[in-house]
């Protein structure tokens, strides 16, 4: 445990360096950041450099920036002018409440679709494939705006933004869920049937075991293993995709404050954006290294 | 889960043609929730930086005059000003009985305390340097009467003490504020609305003020304002904000692109109104600093190759307004005997081009038909800084491009880049050409920047003696009509005389509402769609 501990905190400090290095050596530096499309003058280059402490060489600011990192303080954002804790505290939540609900979503979605299609008629099987496919392959720009117009601006069922409640989270959820679900299903039911093929699934059915029961109950474990291991996988497409998520639905949170970083250079943001994104894969790989061990016996030895 | 795309596209076209069918909101409710398309970086108005978030700075905070739409300056907590004779000292008479949110009163300590912040260092490095350059003492004659001297003459300050830089903030939350340069519920002001809450990313939220009794001269009521809440939400995504009004969600938006315009026209549930920005139009600027910018016929052949009518009738069907000058047509600097003064029509024009870049020796022309001279290809490059896209004017250049190519073989290449290396290469001058606007309620307040060979954001490298002793003259005074009559000298020796620059269209702001919604308008110094104060909701 502490080994995985230690290896934790390598990855956030390797994290941390790497994008504040790309960040150092991509073209233009902080202060013309700061001034932007405005005026430029000698006196207000001064006024910002020593209001930033940008006149101290690279290696100091990057020294003073890993100790005041130890010490839980995240900086200040340039364009923002506050306190990067601060922002991401209060973006964190609504975040978290959609990239779950679009997990919960894309699982619980994947699985029913799963069980219910897997070694089942070519028809069913076929029209479940094409609509992962479609879900894949469509951008989630796409996804959204076309789960507005209908179910928003038409049918008016829910609202069209803000974290206001459930109703407002149903469709990005369901906009950033929809994709993990094509390709989870896709995974799932592939698993499905591979075990299905198993010798151990012939001496289920010989024991008299209905096909539905040998699904949920044996088939599906092993079809959990390589699912599992893709849930590494769509942490970085949820993380991701909810940029474009919360941008569309003018929803707050971490992935428009990314965005918004992003393109105005703001490097306290963007390193603690890194930072806690490298911070949440560490935490999840983790914990489906241990539901591994849950789900498949052989691996605890 | 059943494939749903085949029912889905009717339905995108039914959402397009449904608008309108959701019920108005109820009648007498006095609450209204308006979509916005950009997040404010700041709620503090002394740090005020953006023309598309000024619509929420006059909300919560008053300035001292207010700007009509004529140039001029009219009453609002200042009730009367007077200039001295050297330009050197205002005195300013303030109004009586003003409180601010927090329950201090306004008064000349107050005011002075709002200048001297601006002191601070690093509190705003931009405006210490440019808008208060001349800002000497401001002392307190008596308790509603302020003198405030300057070190130089500067016929822009009232501009400024109209600005949103001039917001007066309750001098007591200057000092406790959590977080001063971003503002917030904490830094107060005298405004109609009292700010209650910010979502960052989704919404902010204002409740009237039942004590306002003091709006600017020019205001179409009296006394509190009608709302008792206005919600602005943002939603960057224009097609979003659309479906969001036509489905009755929000009752107004603003920033309707072009692409939307007759949607919502036809729609006989909704208004729209539009009105040109002030401060400088939308104009590529020549760098003249080297070839071939630096010959100005290639300047003039530029110009004269692009049928600028079809460009922007192609790129923003038709609800573009062309731009004859530097100075957009809203200003009261504009001079409109620049209509026409150059180019026009567009067969004589792609002649004269032919002929003028013939005449600079580019007579030669490549494999690709572009213009070479001594085997360099007739090459200019546009730099734009990404996050600073807006307008469609990514799809504008690229009109503009075929149209040099077509029409006179100039090669365009138009780079949109992040903001770090678009900076890169104007420090390095790696670029020929680049757009701007700027939003200022005062265009010389714009001039100022762009035109004097030392200005801030001169990157023609245009160094015209002449142009900076008018530029000088029209600064020192704060009579309109000699200011007028140098800004005019100034636009026809930068856009006719020397053609550095090639104005393209007016910027312009949208509102689109809800029928319903009554009082929506502009603020008549920037053009940009004006405070909630006025605002109401009609049956």
């Amino acid at each position: 445990m502490i080994k995985r501990l230690g290896a934790g905190v390598a990855v956030l400090w390797v994290a941390a360096t790497a994008s504040y290095v790309a960040l150092l050596l991509a073209p233009g530096d902080t202060i013309d950041i700061l001034i932007g499309d405005g005026a430029d003058t000698p006196e207000i280059r001064a006024g910002i450099v020593a209001e930033w402490g940008l006149d101290r060489p690279e290696i100091v600011q990057y020294l003073s920036y890993l100790w005041r990192l130890l010490h839980g303080d995240l900086g200040r954002s340039y364009q923002l002018q506050r306190g990067v804790g601060e922002i991401l505290a209060t973006q964190v939540g609504p975040t978290a409440q959609l990239t779950l609900a679009a997990a919960a979503t894309g699982v619980a979605l994947a699985g029913v679709i799963a069980v219910v299609t897997a070694g089942r008629g070519r028809w069913l099987r076929g029209a479940a494939s094409a609509a992962e496919l479609v879900s894949v392959s469509v951008p989630p720009f796409l996804i959204g705006i076309v789960l507005l117009s209908v179910f928003s601006f038409t049918l008016g069922w829910f609202p069209v933004s803000g974290a206001q409640g459930p109703a407002a989270l149903v469709l990005p959820a369901l906009a950033l869920g929809l994709p993990i679900a094509g390709v989870l299903g896709q995974v799932l039911r592939g698993g499905l049937e591979r075990a299905l093929e198993q010798p151990f699934a012939v001496t289920a059915r010989a024991r008299g075991l209905t096909e539905r029961a040998l699904v949920t109950r044996h088939a599906l474990r092993h079809a959990l293993i390589p699912a599992v291991t893709l849930a590494g996988w769509f942490t970085g497409t949820l993380l991701g995709g909810a940029v474009i998520t919360e941008v569309l639905f003018g929803r707050p949170g971490l992935g428009q404050v990314a965005m918004q970083a992003v393109t105005g250079r703001d490097m306290p943001v963007v390193m603690a954006v890194v930072l806690l994104s490298a911070a949440v894969y560490v935490t999840i790989s983790t914990l489906l290294d241990l539901a591994c061990r849950a789900i498949d016996p052989r691996i605890r030895g | 889960m059943e494939p749903p795309v085949k029912r889905l596209i009717p339905a995108l076209l039914l959402a397009v043609a449904a608008c309108g069918a959701q019920p108005a909101p109820t009648a007498g409710t006095t609450s209204l929730t308006w979509a916005v398309e950009t997040q404010p970086i700041t709620l503090n108005p002394q740090l005020w930086s953006q023309n598309k978030a000024r619509l929420l700075v006059f909300n919560q905070f008053d300035a001292l005059p207010s700007r009509a739409a004529d140039g001029s300056f009219q009453p609002w907590l200042a009730t009367a000003w007077k200039v001295s004779d050297d330009g050197l000292t205002y005195t300013l008479d303030l109004r009586q009985g003003v409180t601010f949110h927090d329950g201090a009163t306004f008064d000349a300590a107050s005011v002075k305390a709002n200048l001297d912040q601006f002191r601070v260092p690093g509190y705003n490095a931009a405006v210490s340097a440019i808008q208060l350059k001349a800002f000497g003492k401001a002392e307190v004659v008596s308790p509603y009467q302020l003198k405030i001297t300057l070190n130089e003459r500067d016929g822009l300050f009232l501009d400024f003490l109209a600005s949103p830089y001039a917001g007066q903030v309750s001098p007591r939350s200057l000092k406790s504020a959590k977080d001063l340069k971003f503002g917030g519920v904490d830094l107060v002001g005298t405004g109609p609305f009292v700010l209650d809450r910010y979502v960052q990313g989704q919404e902010i939220h204002y409740r009237r003020n039942p004590a306002y009794r003091w709006p600017p001269a020019g205001a179409a009521h009296q006394g509190p304002a009608h709302l008792s809440e206005i919600t602005y939400r943002f939603l960057p995504e224009a097609a979003v904000r659309v479906g969001a009004l036509t489905s009755g969600q929000v009752q107004v938006i603003e920033g309707v692109p072009a692409t939307e315009v007759n949607l919502i026209k036809k729609d006989p549930g909704l208004t729209l109104r539009t009105s040109l920005n002030s401060g400088t139009a939308y104009s590529y600027y020549f760098n003249t600093s080297h070839a071939p910018f630096d010959d100005q016929r290639v300047r003039e052949a530029f110009r004269a190759a692009v049928d600028v009518d079809a460009v922007l009738k192609s790129v923003y069907q038709g609800t573009a307004t062309r731009a004859w000058s530097i100075v957009g047509e809203k200003s009261p600097f504009y001079d409109p005997t620049l209509k026409g003064a150059y180019g026009g029509d567009p067969a004589a024009g792609r002649t004269k081009a032919n002929a003028l870049l013939d005449e600079a020796g580019w007579k030669e022309r490549d494999s690709e038909g572009f213009r070479v001279k001594d085997g360099k290809r007739l090459t200019v490059r546009e730099i734009a800084s990404a996050p600073f896209v807006r307008d469609r004017r990514d799809i504008l250049a690229q009109a503009v491009q075929a149209q040099v190519k077509q029409n006179a073989g100039i090669d365009f290449q138009v780079r949109i880049v992040d903001q770090g290396s678009a900076q890169k290469a104007l420090d390095e001058d790696q670029f020929e050409l680049f757009g701007n606007s700027r939003g200022d309620s005062d265009a010389g307040a714009a001039l100022n920047l762009i035109l004097p060979a030392k200005g801030a954001i001169n990157r023609t490298h245009f160094d015209d003696p002449q142009v900076d002793k008018w530029l000088i003259a029209a600064s020192a005074t704060s009579d309109q009509a000699e200011r007028k009559e140098l800004y005019a000298k100034v636009q026809r020796a930068a856009v006719v005389s020397n053609a550095v620059v090639f104005p393209l269209y007016v910027p312009a702001d949208q509102i689109a509402a809800r029928k319903s919604v009554r009082g929506l308008g502009f603020d008549p110094a920037s053009g940009t769609p004006a405070s909630a104060y006025d605002v109401r909701i009609g049956t």
